[in-house]
């Protein structure tokens, strides 16, 4: 990361019966996006209101180009005014569309002239052209949420800050405003703050991660570490890894470690010492399900000793196939359980079912381990 | 029943005849409820707003007391108003007693509160999270102040109305401090007490009439004004 436009350290806000956020360090790169992930009431939106001044922390440091910003005093509207936050819900004014996505040029004394040609941009790419006279009242929610990102997005700020801007939408016009609001956030290249609880959103956007929960920040990397290499169990489940497995290393041979589990064994790509108790985290895509029926070059588990490089082959029997529409999600049970995502067309080729004894195979680099 | 034409009768000969005590009354009303109206519009919105807006220690003691003096008696303001004014009251000085300046004084004691009341609950009804968004693109403290009273300004004449409707039709308080004294501070709700006194009803009916058909105008006149807003979005939501 390069020049940081945010830095936060040792923020801290205690709501009394809820809960604490309690962030030790957070940063955002200039010209980045960030993604902040995490579930529900895990502090993000609060998050937000603080770097936005719109509350206020008990302690801590919030550092906006340079400067302490907590410590601005009668500043503070100027600070505010250099970010632009759109949050869940579209939070539209009685007035036309036209008036409320130039609300904020007008707060701010910016001339409508000065940003015409950013005005024009985003009602084309947001497809507002035809509800520019109309009151917000009679739009749709996601219509209202283009509005509302086009009213910060026209102010052109130094941070923008999104709360989960498409949460509150319905699946298809989501669909629809996330190609369109992903597309011009890369087009106008800004720092960003993306919060969300999706982590397709944030594979799809970020440059920079950031996992939050319960107040804390679990795990802060690139879009491919956190993803792959996840700090610890909550981070991995939340990023989508199912198959999470305890074991002792036993052994470690040019950085392959031989993980002992309930009997048998898996080889992952780590440096962990024989002896240290780890968590071993294999994506299900990472996984290959091999059965004795399948024929053909390249396929079966004859073929597979033959032709693959990956150090791990299991067997077990299928304990459940729960479909997940364009997928289904297969459940192996090889002394422990190991989670693999096979299309339809796998399912009926290879007659797989629950009961079917299955091979499974991935590679010692697949498995992520972390101290348990 | 034949009173009640009478006095319906007698309404528009003295309206049409130009008597000149009625229309002395008449806009004795209009411009003493009219000035406190605007004088309660002037302290009852914004505080309406400030304490529906803002949240501080003692908010709901405030609350309370604007509540509260919804529901003030106008023969209570009128003695309040009375007490201080009398001439050996602290502000006797003034010589204001039995004049309109004292009628308008406990007209506003009367209608502040009430506007005050009716625009705080209607600020409180308006999503706070646009106070936030607000702030959030860069509102200075009076710009959110008159962002959110643009949310809330349809229930606003209500409150307005409200408060004419609660100095045009009393009687308690501008008659203990005006003294409905002919030709100076008599107006339409004194007028018909005194011609009911005097056992002219068909009097007292044609003022009441007067006093109702300005009360229905004014209100009219609010009303068109609201609902061209509410059809000006319904409209639009048809396009």
């Amino acid at each position: 990361m390069g020049r940081q436009i945010l830095e936060i350290k040792n923020l801290k806000k205690n709501y009394p019966g809820a809960f604490d956020l309690s962030i030790d360090s957070f940063s955002i790169g200039s010209d980045t996006t960030c993604v902040l992930i995490g579930p529900n009431g895990s502090g993000k939106s609060t998050l937000i209101k603080l770097i936005n001044l719109l509350e206020e922390p008990d302690e801590g440091q919030i550092i906006f180009n340079g400067a302490d910003i907590l410590k601005s005093g009668k500043e503070k509207p100027l600070y505010r005014k250099m970010m632009a936050a759109v949050f869940q819900e579209p939070l539209l004014y009685n007035m036309s569309v036209y008036n409320n996505i130039i609300l904020g040029l007008n707060l701010r004394k910016i001339k409508i002239k000065e940003k015409k040609q950013v005005f024009d941009y985003l009602i084309e790419k947001l497809h507002l052209e035809k509800l520019l006279l109309r009151n917000p009242k009679s739009l749709s929610g996601g219509e209202q949420q283009r509005v509302s990102l086009a009213r910060s997005l026209v102010l052109e700020p130094e941070l923008l800050l999104l709360d989960e801007p498409l949460a509150n939408i319905d699946q298809l016009s989501r669909e629809g405003l996330r190609k369109d609001l992903f597309g011009v956030l890369k087009d106008m290249g800004r720092s960003i703050l993306y919060v969300t609880h999706d982590r397709n959103e944030a594979m799809m956007l970020a440059d920079y991660i950031s996992v939050i929960n319960k107040g804390k920040i679990e795990q802060s990397g690139s879009r491919a570490d956190v993803f792959t290499k996840p700090a610890n169990e909550f981070v991995a489940k939340f990023v989508g890894i199912e198959s999470l497995i305890e074991g002792i290393v036993i052994e470690n041979k040019d950085n392959v470690c031989r993980v002992k589990i309930n009997g048998s064994s898996i080889f992952a790509v780590s440096g962990f010492c024989p002896g240290q108790a780890v968590t071993a985290a294999i994506r299900p895509e990472d996984v290959t399900l091999y059965s004795d029926e399948t024929v053909g070059p390249g396929y079966g588990p004859d073929s597979y000793s033959k032709n693959s490089s990956a150090l791990n082959l299991l067997e077990g029997s299928i304990s459940a196939v729960q479909d997940f529409g364009f997928f289904k999600k297969i459940e192996v049970d090889c002394g422990f359980k190991l989670i693999s995502f096979v299309t339809a067309n796998s399912i009926e080729r290879m007659g797989l079912m629950a009961g079917k004894r299955i091979k499974a195979s991935f590679k010692a680099s697949s498995v992520h381990l972390f101290e348990k | 029943m034949d009173l009640i034409w009478e006095g319906i009768k007698q309404a528009f000969e003295l309206l049409l005849s130009g008597n000149r005590e009625v229309y002395e009354i008449v806009l004795l009303t209009i411009k003493v409820s009219g000035i406190a109206v605007i004088i309660s519009m002037i302290a009852g919105i914004p505080v309406g707003l400030a304490v529906g807006l803002n949240d501080f220690k003692g908010k709901r003691f405030v609350v309370s007391i604007i509540n509260t003096g919804m529901g003030l008696p106008p023969v209570a303001a009128g003695l309040l108003v009375a007490v201080f004014l009398w001439r050996s009251g602290p502000f006797g000085f003034l010589q204001l007693m039995y004049t309109p300046t004292a009628m308008v004084i406990a007209q506003v004691l009367i209608a502040a509160p009430i506007i005050a009341g009716v625009t705080l609950a209607a600020i409180q009804q308006v999503n706070p999270s646009l106070k936030t968004q607000a702030l959030s693109l860069g509102a200075g403290r009076w710009q959110v102040l008159w962002i959110m009273a643009n949310e809330a300004k349809l229930p606003t004449l209500a409150a307005v109305m409200a408060g004419f409707g609660g100095v045009i039709s009393e009687v308690g308080a501008v008659m203990m401090v005006g003294g409905n004294i002919k030709g100076q501070t008599r107006v339409l709700t004194t007028a018909t007490v005194q011609f009911v006194r005097m056992g002219n009803l068909a009097m007292a009916i044609a003022l009441v009439i007067i006093l109702l058909a300005l009360a229905f105008a004014v209100n009219l006149v609010l009303t068109l004004i609201q609902q061209k807003e509410n059809k000006s979005w319904a409209g639009r939501f048809l396009r």
